[in-house]
């Protein structure tokens, strides 16, 4: 029975994560109908920004976490700002390719500036709590918990203020929205502030578990992108759900099912979810 | 109409995105090294490795001990081979760690910088170079910096192998973990080829020596986030001793998450590893009980001092056993050159490579004793085993001749 709830554990602290990336990258997906290749590659920076904002300049952790998030969502803004922006009537095609560009650009940005080798946040939260022979790091809980209160925080921001409503609206309709006076351009700004502002806090979070490294957005955009797929395209709920979901089937099936098929089980889930809802499990309606 | 659309377009994303990974970071070259002084001509050295992608550390190590090494030779005038001077070049390819873009590199160095050696750091680079290297239009000497036994296994007679064999580790390091943990050993290897056949020697070692296996489970040490669902795993079989066979830091992560799970035994290291390296991302306590390959720098003949402390003023950081292999490598081709009178013929390089041998002087960090006929280096390397937050005494784990 531990192991059993060892590896819940250890699937939310994944799940979270996962999560947390997703949901930006879905946002980003409402109003571009793109995804953003280079989402990942924000979450390494911001990873990055942790690091040194607390080995270099000996800031607190929860201090480098809200610096990291800043500084990402400045990125994220001068991303669309020069890459996405200039190409909104472009065919999608060039969004697309713009967006790997991006990708390419930012890890080879982060392999020159601060190497190709591996670094370790340093640990704050590393003390170990036990209950009922599990064993958790105050850090995992805390992912866990922060990943909670953040997903509550935005969905209250996207349903019960005005701006998060004109999200809602620009990425239902965008030329409807301008119509009745939003302002499309400031809405593409400030939903890439806030995807990549997740994204740099979602590596902060798993930083001090995890390891810092120019090729760790490859890895989670990866996935980012599965889930999105399994939530529906846009589709927040869908992020949510389908981060959990791919966080729980990664380490329960690993543990009963098989170890070597690992993520072969997370697609097999991918593939009958598309099987049997085509759209995601939440897909918005067209 | 449009929800179709849409999946193709994410159809269409994920070849992308497959694609992306596989072309990202590919067509970097750099090449170092210092160029022609005088009368002396300039050889070209060439090397392939990742420089970008998972692995790129890993490359960059190796190339920075080439590369002492070759600016040693050159500042000290080169060598001379029938009265000419010549001093060394190397040009360096990233290869990102995958044997068609190893073969491609190869080439390259092979016709158009007239490569006589081409160094390569992983063993799928070298067999994708050993099906042309003996070629008669432009043969190479290959200098492999791999443990992998595989390596000098397939009779290839320009096959130089600069590492020992793995194969000579598991024995002395299943005897060591067993003597103060006890029997049950559970393995994490790497899902790659080096790592699983490490996986195979350290069961057939540990099994040999009375231990019985819990359990194996393999990881992909490059894509994996989060390994804790691994350790938790791994530890329900409640082993003695866990043999991990990733890169330094993964293995480190590992290491703390067994610890914080509450494991209490010991661990083996794969010799991808370096113990200084996992000790930057868990504490020297945590490490009690690891057993792997004793840090270069923990050693003290005066070879490795020298080349410790010449590396530290070079790069400005302590020296892996990574850094060395290639450095030593070079040492000896450079010498065999000399004694073969011939810097363009690769059989006669490594025949004067045979008979420099051995080397036990402070010119080289370790002692190299000989090389086989297989074209092995028989290299004295040493492990240890760390206990009380200290590297302990180094042993031996030079292989038999």
């Amino acid at each position: 029975m531990s192991l059993f709830i060892q590896q819940i554990v250890n699937g939310l602290t994944l799940g979270s994560i996962y999560c947390l990336v997703a949901l930006g990258l879905t946002l980003i997906y409402g109003i571009m109908e793109v995804p953003n290749f280079a989402h990942g590659h924000l979450y390494m920076v911001g990873a990055y920004v942790t690091f040194f904002g607390m080995t270099l300049y000996g800031l607190n952790y929860w201090v480098s976490a809200l610096v990291a998030g800043i500084i990402i969502a400045i990125l994220g803004v001068i991303t669309e700002r020069v890459v996405f922006n200039p190409l909104r009537h472009a065919p999608s095609s060039n969004r697309f390719i713009a967006a790997l560009g991006a990708m390419m650009f930012l890890e080879a940005a982060a392999r020159l500036l601060w190497g190709a080798d591996f670094r370790s946040i340093p640990p704050v939260y590393d003390k170990v709590l036990s209950f009922a022979g599990v064993r958790v790091t105050e850090q995992r809980v805390i992912v866990i918990v922060a990943a909670i209160l953040l997903i509550i925080a935005l969905n209250l921001f996207l349903k019960r203020t005005i701006i998060g409503s004109s999200i809602e609206a620009v990425a239902q309709n965008p030329d409807g929205s301008s119509l009745v006076g939003i302002n499309v351009n400031v809405v593409g700004m400030l939903t890439f502030a806030i995807a990549s502002f997740l994204a740099a806090v979602a590596a902060a979070l798993a930083g001090p578990i995890f390891l810092v490294f120019p090729t760790m957005g490859e890895l989670i955009i990866m996935k980012a992108f599965v889930i999105i797929v399994i939530g529906g395209m846009g589709s927040i709920p869908g992020a949510i759900v389908g981060g959990y979901i791919l966080g729980l089937t990664e380490s329960l099936g690993a543990t009963y099912i098989s170890m070597d098929y690992k993520d072969v089980i997370a697609f097999l889930v991918l593939v009958i979810i598309l099987t049997i809802k085509p759209t995601g499990l939440f897909a918005k309606g067209v | 109409m449009l929800r179709k659309s849409k999946r193709y377009v994410s159809l269409l994303i994920m070849v992308f995105l497959v694609v992306t990974v596989f072309v990202s970071g590919c067509g970097q070259s750099a090449a170092t090294g210092q160029g022609s002084s005088g009368t002396a001509k300039v050889v070209n050295i060439g090397w392939t490795g990742p420089l970008s992608g998972g692995a790129a550390q890993f490359g960059k190590d190796t190339l920075d001990g080439l590369n002492m090494a070759v600016d040693e030779i050159n500042s000290a005038g080169g060598i001379t081979v029938n009265g000419q001077k010549y001093t060394f070049k190397v040009v360096a390819l990233d290869d990102q760690y995958k044997p068609d873009m190893s073969a491609t590199n190869g080439r390259r160095l092979a016709t158009q910088d007239k490569a006589p050696v081409i160094f390569v750091n992983h063993a799928g680079g070298t067999y994708a170079l050993q099906q042309f290297n003996t070629d008669s239009s432009n043969p190479f000497l290959l200098a492999v910096h791999s443990s992998d036994p595989g390596v000098a296994a397939h009779g290839n007679k320009l096959t130089f192998v600069g590492a020992d064999p793995f194969t000579a580790q598991p024995d002395p390091y299943s005897k060591q973990a067993m003597q103060k943990f006890g029997k049950k050993l559970a393995l994490i290897p790497a899902v790659t080829p080096y790592g699983q056949d490490w996986g195979k020697a350290m069961t057939s070692a540990w099994t040999n020596n009375g231990g019985t296996v819990t359990g194996t489970f393999p990881m992909d040490y490059n894509t994996e986030t989060d390994y804790a669902s691994y350790v938790t795993k791994a530890l329900s079989t409640n082993p003695d001793v866990i043999f991990l066979g990733g890169p330094s830091q993964p293995d480190g992560l590992v290491i703390k998450e067994a610890r914080q799970q509450g494991f209490k035994g010991g661990f083996i290291l794969c010799d991808q590893a370096s113990m200084e390296d996992v000790a930057k991302v868990v504490s020297m306590t945590d490490l009690n009980g690891t057993i792997g390959f004793m840090p270069l720098s923990q050693l003290s003949s005066p070879g490795v001092k020298k080349f410790v402390a010449a590396f530290e003023a070079k790069y400005n950081r302590v020296p892996t056993f990574h850094n060395s292999g290639m450095y030593y490598d070079m040492k000896v081709i450079a010498k065999g050159m000399e004694k073969a009178g011939s810097v363009t013929d690769p059989a006669k390089i490594l025949t004067g490579m045979k008979q420099v041998l051995p080397i036990t002087d402070d010119s080289v960090p370790y002692q190299l004793n000989s090389i086989n006929d297989k074209g092995q280096m028989i290299i004295g390397l040493y492990g240890t085993m760390i206990s009380n937050g200290k590297y302990g005494q180094p042993f031996s784990i030079t292989p038999q001749q």
